[in-house]
C-alpha cells in the first residue's frame, strides 16, 4: 500500500477525534499497563531470585553423591568428604568467584528453661557476609567475625522465642552422624531479621569450625556454596564445575540455585498467570473498543465505501485502508503508550514509594519499576495485532458492501 | 463496423421484497453510441437509477446480455467489473459524494490513485481537471469550504480525470438551485463538446431531459421510447 493511502487513513481517523482520541487513549492505558507491570513483576523476580540465591549461598551447591535424586532435606544428612580439599579445587575454577563449606545441623538450642528448634549452618564468616543475604539481615549486634570462636547468630523469630539477645550464652544441641548427642555453649553475637519469616523463626548460623565440632564432622561439609562471577551463564558454569569434580575423581554432584527454589518457581508461575490474565482482559477491552470504532466508521462512511467502490476501487483496497487506519491506531497509541510508560515508570521510580514484603519475606523495599526493552516490544505487537484483530471484521464488512446499496445508505 | 460503446440486451433486474417480486427494469435493450449525449428519463420509480446502476456495472442483472466495448461484461467477476469501472466509465452522483477529508485536488485525484499510477501523474491530471470544470486555483479547499455547485464540479472532474468512453450521471443537478444546475449543465456540455466523451445522465429535470438529444423513456421499468431530437442543445 502507498504512501497516500497511510495519509488518507491517518486522515480519517481525525474525522472523529474524540472517538479516535478516546480508543486511542485505551490502546495507550493498555501498553502502559502491560510494560509497567512486566517492570513490577521483573523488580519482584529479580528480588526474589537475589534472595533466594543469596539464601543458598551461592548460585550452585557442590552436594555429595548421594543427594542426588533426594529433596534437599534427605541432602542435608549427607556428608561430603575432603570439603577442604574440594573447595580449594572448586574455588580455583574460572567462573567462581568464590567458593565456602557449609555445614548443616538440626536439633535444639536453649537458654534457661527455654529450648527451641532450629535449623542451624555452620559457615565460613568473612565468605557468608559477602556471598549471602546474612549479613544484611543482621538487625541486632554483629556480624560472625571470627571463624574458630563459639559465637551464634540467631533468626529474630527464634532470638524471642528463646528470650535471648546479643551477649547472651545459648547451648546448642544436636544430633551427631554417628547417632551420638553433643552440644557446645555459644556466645549470641547478632540477631537477624530474616525475610522469611518460617526461615527466621528457626535460623541459626555458628563458624565452620566450632560446627563441625559439633557435628564431630571436620574436614567435612553438608555442601559447597559456590558463587559464580557476574555475567557467568549458569548452565555453562554447573556443567563446566562438574566436568571439573568428575575429572578430579570426587564423588559429588553440581546443583543450581534454582533446582532447589520450589518457591522461586511457584511464585514465578503464579505471576506469570496474573500476567497472562491481565494481558488478555486488557487485550479483550482494547479489542471491543477499536472494534466499536472501527464499526462505527464503517457505518458513518457507508456511502463513501460506495463511491469509492463505484469508482472502480477493489474490495482488498476498500479493506487494506479500514485495516490500515486501525494499524495506524495501534502503532500510535503504543508510541503514545512507551512515551507514557516512560514517563510514569520514572516518576514512580522517583517516589521512593515503599512496597509491603513479597510472598514468603519479612521485609518489603522500594518500588523500582524496571524498564523491559522485550515488554515493550511485546506491548507493541500485541497492540498492534489487536488492533488489526478489531479491525478486520469492520473491515472485511466494508469491503463486501454491495455499491448500490452503499451508495443509497442513509 | 464500428462496435458500439455499450450495448445492452434484455436487461432485466427483479428485486425480491419479502414474497413480492418488484420488477426494477424489464428486457431493457439499447445501444448507445461513442461520444453520444443521452438522458435516461422518467418519473420516479420508473427504473432509470435501477437501469443506470445496471449499464454502470454497478448492480448484475437477473438476465440479459452487456457489452462495454464490444466485451461481454455479463459474466465478469467483481473484480474484472472495477476495473472497467475504474479504466472505462466515470460516476457523477445525485449528491456530490466526496471524500470530506482530502483537497479538492486529492478527491479528483482519487480516481487515479486506485489505478496506482505515479502521485505527480494523478496530481498534474487532477489539476487539469478541475481546471476544465472551472475550478482552477481551488485545488486545495476542501468539500466542507465549498459550494453545492463547487463540489458537484469537483465531482465531475473527478468522473472525467481517467479519460472514461462514458460518464453515467444519476440525477446530477437534483440537490443544485436552478442557476447552479444551469452552469453544471452547460459544463457537461462543454465537456462532451472538448473531450468527446459519452454522457448517460438519469433524470427526470426537464432542465435536463429538453437540452439532451437523445431521451429514453421508461415507464415501470421497461423503456417506452427512445428518440432522438434535435432540440437538444449539443
Amino acid at each position: 500500500m502507498s504512501l497516500r493511502w497511510w495519509r488518507l487513513a491517518a486522515r480519517n481517523l481525525f474525522r472523529h477525534r474524540r472517538r479516535t482520541i478516546l480508543t486511542g487513549s485505551i490502546v495507550v492505558v493498555g501498553f502502559v499497563a502491560a510494560t509497567m507491570t512486566a517492570g513490577f513483576v521483573a523488580q519482584t523476580f529479580r528480588g526474589l531470585k537475589d534472595i533466594t540465591i543469596r539464601g543458598q549461598g551461592g548460585h550452585l551447591r557442590v552436594l555429595s553423591a548421594e543427594a542426588a535424586g533426594r529433596s534437599d532435606e534427605e541432602a542435608a544428612t549427607l556428608l561430603l568428604d575432603r570439603a577442604e580439599e574440594l573447595t580449594r579445587s572448586v574455588a580455583t575454577s574460572p567462573d567462581v568467584l568464590q567458593a565456602m563449606p557449609r555445614l548443616a545441623f538440626f536439633g535444639l538450642v536453649a537458654r534457661g528453661e527455654r529450648s527451641v528448634g532450629y535449623m542451624g549452618t555452620g559457615t565460613v564468616p568473612a565468605l557468608e557476609k559477602s556471598a549471602s543475604i546474612t549479613a544484611e539481615a543482621v538487625a541486632e549486634g554483629t556480624f560472625l567475625s571470627d571463624p574458630e570462636a563459639d559465637e551464634v547468630m540467631l533468626g529474630g523469630g527464634l532470638a524471642r522465642s528463646l528470650g535471648a539477645k546479643t551477649g547472651d550464652l545459648v547451648t546448642v544441641m544436636t544430633t551427631t552422624p554417628d547417632g551420638g548427642l553433643n552440644a557446645i555453649d555459644a556466645t549470641v553475637v547478632a540477631i537477624l531479621r530474616w525475610p522469611i519469616k518460617e526461615l527466621d523463626d528457626r535460623l541459626l548460623f555458628l563458624p565452620y569450625v566450632p560446627a563441625a565440632r559439633l557435628l564431630k564432622a571436620e574436614g567435612k561439609a553438608t555442601s559447597i556454596a559456590v558463587t559464580l562471577k557476574p555475567g557467568v551463564d549458569l548452565e555453562k558454569a554447573a556443567g563446566a564445575l562438574r566436568a571439573r569434580i568428575h575429572r578430579g575423581g570426587a564423588g559429588a554432584i553440581v546443583k543450581t540455585w534454582i533446582e532447589s527454589a520450589p518457591f522461586y518457581l511457584a511464585v514465578r508461575r503464579l505471576y506469570a498467570g496474573i500476567f497472562l490474565f491481565t494481558g488478555l482482559v486488557l487485550a479483550t477491552v482494547v479489542i471491543l473498543a477499536a472494534a466499536n470504532t472501527m464499526t462505527m466508521s464503517v457505518f458513518e462512511r457507508t456511502r463513501e465505501i460506495g463511491t469509492l467502490l463505484a469508482i472502480g476501487m477493489e474490495r482488498r483496497q476498500v479493506r487494506n485502508l479500514f485495516l490500515a487506519e486501525g494499524l495506524l491506531m495501534g502503532l500510535g497509541g503504543s508510541i503514545a503508550g512507551a512515551i507514557g510508560s516512560l514517563l510514569i515508570r520514572a516518576v514512580l521510580n522517583a517516589s521512593r514509594i515503599s512496597l509491603p514484603p513479597p510472598p514468603g519475606a519479612t521485609s518489603g523495599g522500594v518500588l523500582n519499576v524496571e524498564l523491559i526493552p522485550a515488554a515493550f516490544l511485546v506491548g507493541f505487537v500485541l497492540m498492534t495485532v489487536t488492533l488489526l484483530a478489531a479491525s478486520w471484521w469492520p473491515a472485511r464488512r466494508a469491503a463486501r458492501l454491495d455499491p448500490v446499496e452503499a451508495l443509497t445508505h442513509v | 463496423m464500428n462496435v458500439p460503446l455499450l450495448s445492452a440486451a434484455g436487461l432485466t433486474r427483479i428485486y425480491a421484497s419479502g414474497e413480492e417480486r418488484v420488477i426494477g427494469v424489464r428486457e431493457a435493450t439499447l445501444t448507445l453510441a461513442a461520444g453520444e449525449l443521452a438522458v435516461l428519463a422518467g418519473p420516479s420509480g420508473s427504473g432509470k437509477t435501477t437501469l443506470l446502476n445496471l449499464l454502470g456495472l454497478l448492480d448484475r442483472p437477473d438476465a440479459g446480455r452487456l457489452e462495454l466495448l464490444g466485451e461481454d461484461v455479463s459474466k465478469l467477476d467483481d473484480r474484472g467489473r472495477a476495473r472497467l469501472r475504474r479504466e472505462k466509465l466515470g460516476f457523477v452522483f445525485q449528491s456530490h459524494q466526496l471524500v470530506p477529508v482530502l483537497s479538492a485536488e486529492e478527491n479528483v485525484a482519487l480516481a487515479l490513485w486506485i489505478r496506482g499510477l505515479a502521485e505527480d501523474v494523478c496530481r498534474n491530471r487532477a489539476r487539469a481537471a478541475l481546471s476544465a470544470v472551472g475550478l482552477a486555483g481551488m485545488e486545495g479547499r476542501r468539500p466542507d469550504a465549498m459550494s453545492g455547485g463547487q463540489r458537484q464540479r469537483v465531482a465531475v472532474a473527478r468522473a472525467i480525470v481517467g479519460e472514461p468512453a462514458l460518464v453515467l450521471a444519476d440525477e446530477p443537478t437534483a440537490s443544485l438551485d436552478s442557476e447552479t444546475a444551469a452552469r453544471l449543465l452547460d459544463l457537461f456540455d462543454d465537456l462532451h463538446a472538448r473531450k468527446e466523451i459519452a454522457f448517460l445522465f438519469s433524470s427526470h429535470d426537464p432542465r435536463i431531459v429538453e437540452r439532451v438529444p437523445r431521451r429514453i423513456r421508461l415507464v415501470d421499468g421497461l423503456i417506452v421510447s427512445d428518440e432522438l431530437t434535435t432540440g437538444g442543445s449539443s
